[in-house]
This record gives C-alpha cells, structure tokens and sequence, in this order.
C-alpha cells in the first residue's frame, strides 16, 4: 500500500497520540511484521496476533522511540521480544524442549504470508523453520528484518563479530538444509 | 589462517560490512583456497534466494480488519488500567472500614481482630511488593530499547 505521508510526520503525530497517523504506520509496515513474526512463531495465525499485539505496545510506548532512527528498527526489537515472550510461553505450558517449541510452518501458513509462492520459496520457507531458534531468530534479522550488524549486535546484547560468526553459521546450515533435501 | 578463522568473513564481505583490514584478509585467503571460494559463492546464491522471498503485503479490506485488532487491544489496555485503579479503589476502602470497625467493636473476639487485620496488612504487603517487582521491571524494560539506525 502506498503512502502519501512522509513517515517524520506520521511519527510525530502518533506522539501527539494521534491514532490514525498511527493506524497509517501500521498499515505500511504490516505486511512485514506479519510475515516475520510467522517465520520467528511458525504459523500464520500466531504470528499475526503476535505482530498486532507488538504493534499495540510499540503505540503506547511510543514516547520511547526518540526518532534518531527509523522506526521499523525500533519496532523490530519489539515484535522480537513478543515473539520470544510467546515462545517461552508455549515451552512453559507445554514443558517442551526448545525444538519443539518452534513448529515447523505447514503448507497454510508459511506460503500465504509470501508473495512469491514458487516452490522455491516455499522450500526456503520450511527449511528457515526448520533451523534452530537462535540460527532462525538471527536469519530473520538480517534477511527480513533488514538490521544492520550493529543493530543486531545492540538487539542481541553481543558483539559485532558475534554477529558475523552466528549468521555465517545460521545461513551455512540453511544451505545445508536446502542442499541436502531436508527442507 | 585457517578457513575456520576467515570463514565468517565471507558473510561480513556478502553483506559489505568488512573492514578493510579484514577485506585484505579474505582476498588472500580466497586467492589460495579452492573450498572457501566455493561457499563464497554458494552463499552469495543463498542470499540472492533470501533476498527475492518477499513478504505478501496485505490488501486495503485485510489492512482495515488489522489495524482494527491493533485499536482493540489499545481500547482493551486502556479499559483495564481504569479497571483496575478502580477494584485497588474500592478494595482499599473496603479493607479500611472493615479493619476500623472490626478493631473497634468490643463484641468482636481479638483472635478475629487479630486475623482480619493480618489479612488486610497480608493483602497490603503482596500488592506493594507485587508493583515493586513491576516497575523494577520496568526499568530494564527491553521494549523500550530502541536500537539505532
């Protein structure tokens, strides 16, 4: 969806609490939260609920958001924290190990938040769930995210060649993953 | 140096985020290792694959129902802040009138004296060290973090 509005400006007026310059902000961002969120939850459904709920506590800290940086990056590391918070939930009440609490997309979910429904991108798809939590959490970053390694580094509490080392890692065993027909 | 060592250098100069020193590093690297140019470029396919997997962006109906579940929950947050300063209102008051007419009435036994205001200062304490540990979180809250650009 197009935009007729300069972000600056919907920022500013979303700090003044204006609630439809907000509404526009996340209307732009939407579909890439959406979509991030089902990678990180595996599942379409979990991870629209995650993104709207994410989006309701960027609305109301965003006081918090001082505007040296864009906003998408600010509300990453919120949607992240949800997403993980749910995970942590789901391993509570299930008392399941760290694998199992990542589901891997079924066929509904994962292609339907993709524009690019080939087969290619759908193999993409189950393999990036089927990587480990922290391979998958930092793959999701960097590729659709779109953060920089010091934002990552800054996210994660880490440091900038820690970044390198664990994507390096991350996107070595997704080859190995594709390569080797598991996804 | 080992492939081990230079390996993830191969991302960092994927996503251009080497330094020059380290630039120098993996083109000697590379200029002498077979299997290291190999997943150079193995990696570099990787990306492309990544980089053209685009999420669908939902259409102006879907948007609408969104952002309304979005509103929902702002309404929802806020009905429960006054919710709840109300029932601590009330609460509050109630505990007082109870605790002031129990301690004063003479009929009442000291041992339901005794337990009706243990249950109030009870009550009291569980609440203070309840927002306490709240707001510590608070502090350290990492939602409010904001990352730079």
């Amino acid at each position: 969806m197009s935009t007729t509005h300069p972000q600056e400006s919907l920022l500013h007026r979303s700090r003044h609490g204006d609630a439809d310059a907000f509404g526009a902000l996340v209307r732009q961002h939407a579909g890439r939260a959406i979509g991030t969120a089902s990678l990180m939850l595996g599942s379409y459904d979990d991870g629209l609920d995650a993104s709207q709920e994410a989006f309701a506590r960027a609305w109301r800290r965003i006081d918090s958001f001082r505007g040296t940086g864009s906003f998408y990056a600010w509300f990453a590391a919120i949607l992240r924290n949800v997403c993980i918070d749910r995970i942590r939930r789901r391993k509570r009440r299930t008392h399941a190990s760290l694998d199992e609490v990542h589901p891997i997309a079924d066929h509904a979910d994962g292609p339907a938040a993709l524009a690019d429904r080939s087969e290619q991108a759908e193999r993409l798809w189950r393999a990036i769930c089927e990587l480990s939590p922290p391979h998958r959490d930092i793959i999701v970053l960097s590729h659709f995210q779109e953060l920089s390694y010091r934002q990552i580094a800054e996210l994660l509490e880490i440091p900038i060649g820690t970044v390198m080392s664990r994507l390096h890692a991350a996107r070595k065993a997704l080859r190995d993953k594709l390569a080797g027909g598991q996804a | 140096m080992s492939c081990e060592t230079i390996q993830p250098l191969i991302t960092g100069y994927l996503d251009g985020e080497l330094s020059a020193d380290q630039q120098t590093e993996l083109d000697a690297h590379l200029a002498q290792c077979e299997q290291c140019r190999r997943d150079l470029e193995e990696l570099r396919q990787l990306k492309d694959n990544l980089a053209g997997m685009s999420f669908r962006e939902p259409g102006d109906e879907e948007l609408d129902r969104y952002w309304q579940g979005v509103y929902n929950r702002l309404e929802r947050g806020t009905g429960w802040v006054l919710l709840s300063i109300g029932a601590i209102c009330l609460l509050s008051f109630g505990a007082f009138m109870l605790v002031e007419r129990v301690v004063r009435d003479p009929d009442v036994a000291w041992i339901v004296k005794i337990g009706v205001t243990a249950l109030i200062i009870g009550a009291v304490v569980l609440f203070v060290s309840l927002l306490r540990e709240r707001l510590a979180v608070r502090k350290t809250d990492r939602y409010a973090k904001e990352i730079k650009r």
